[in-house]
């Protein structure tokens, strides 16, 4: 088990992300809005992801109603986690 | 100008998105004593997504900034370029001042400061303090002073009726803000006796540490619509006179006078264009 970088919690209108490194992209998103949201939380995430410049990773993101800022937010926070630890 | 001061905890999103139904003049976003020392790069990359999609417009936005190194300067550089009204300066004097300033410039940014003033050294360099350039108001941090000083908050105060007193006089000789500490329970009673003294020795407004102590806050801090029938009449006396000294049921009225019932009526249309009482 490679080591994870986490952000966020699960209260409402937050999200949790889990990162791990990977050789390719996957996504699971877990929400509570899966039919009216999904895709729009997902474009969200690779929209950071492309901004952050990283590619291949594992990413989970447990959401609790979060909107857009919050999560960027906590995926730029997992991110720079896991960034620095890459640097270390 | 404002009346109410809620203070929002910097890493909750339910209560950032939230805080424009409040209905508090001014928000405080805390990524300092409220924050875990391990959320807080959370909160900050929170708070400034936050701020860059929904910053709320009808009311002032400041946010508490850590005071110590190298969060002070990540959360400084992080908040300024945000269009955020301020930042409070946890534990100011004029050293900490100074490096306020000196972090500024060396970025190039300009924000104006409320100085948290909870340290028995500031009360000593108060007035330096108060007209430091950029310095918008000072706030006083009564729970931080108790911890250090051993004094015990009681209702009614009079434990701080110097600190009190003496943050308002030099507030009001730099021509700026002073703004009460928060009552910490949510005991109404206490809370409005806090407000009163709070009210009756000048402060400007007040903080508040729960959304349901924002109403009777901004309600103290109304003017009451006595002052406001005895401050239009003195104008009018004063428009009809064209003095600015003259008698009104049988007191003399001058410059002061005349001056403090304008400011008086023009908080209140301040106060009624931020939605409060009609």
């Amino acid at each position: 088990m490679g080591k994870t970088f986490v952000a966020g919690t699960l209260e409402s209108s937050d999200c949790l992300i889990t990162l791990s490194p990977a050789n390719t992209f996957s996504l699971d998103i877990d929400t509570v809005v899966h039919e009216a949201f999904y895709e729009h939380i997902k474009r969200v995430i690779e929209t950071t992801l492309a901004e952050e410049n990283v590619a291949n990773v594992h990413l989970r993101c447990q959401d609790r109603g979060a909107l857009d800022y919050t999560i960027k937010a906590r995926l730029r926070t997992a991110l720079k986690k896991y960034k620095e630890a890459d640097d270390g | 100008m404002a009346r109410s001061y809620l203070f929002i905890p910097g890493n909750v999103p339910r209560m950032l998105q939230n805080a424009d139904v409040f209905e508090a003049d001014a928000l405080i976003i805390d990524l300092e004593d409220a924050i875990a020392a391990y959320e807080k790069e959370e909160a900050r990359t929170l708070t400034a997504e936050f701020l860059r999609a929904h910053r709320p417009e009808s009311v002032e936005v400041y946010v508490r900034i850590n005071a110590e190194d190298p969060l002070f300067t990540e959360d400084l550089l992080s908040m300024a370029p945000l269009g955020i009204d301020g930042v409070v300066l946890p534990k100011t004097t004029l050293a900490s001042l100074e490096s306020y300033r000196n972090s500024l410039e060396k970025h190039n940014l300009d924000v104006p400061v409320i100085g948290l003033i909870e340290t028995p050294d500031a009360f000593f360099e108060l007035l330096e303090i108060a007209r430091f350039p950029s310095l918008k108001g000072l706030l006083l941090g009564a729970e931080d002073l108790s911890a250090t000083t051993g004094m015990k908050r009681r209702p009614g105060g009079e434990e701080l009726l110097y600190c009190r007193s003496r943050l308002m006089l030099a507030a009001k000789a730099a021509g700026i803000r002073a703004i009460d500490t928060p009552w910490t329970s949510l005991d109404e009673e206490a809370l409005a006796l806090d407000i009163d003294v709070a009210n009756r020795l000048g402060f400007d407004g007040k903080c508040a540490i729960h959304p349901n102590q924002v109403p009777a806050i901004n309600d103290a801090f109304f003017p009451s619509e006595k002052e406001l029938k005895e401050a239009r009449r003195i104008l009018k006396r004063h428009e009809e006179t064209n003095s600015m000294r003259f008698s009104l049921d049988g007191k003399m009225i001058d410059k002061p006078v005349v001056q403090k019932a304008k400011a008086l009526l023009q908080k209140a249309e301040t106060y009624r264009q931020k939605g409060g009482k009609p």
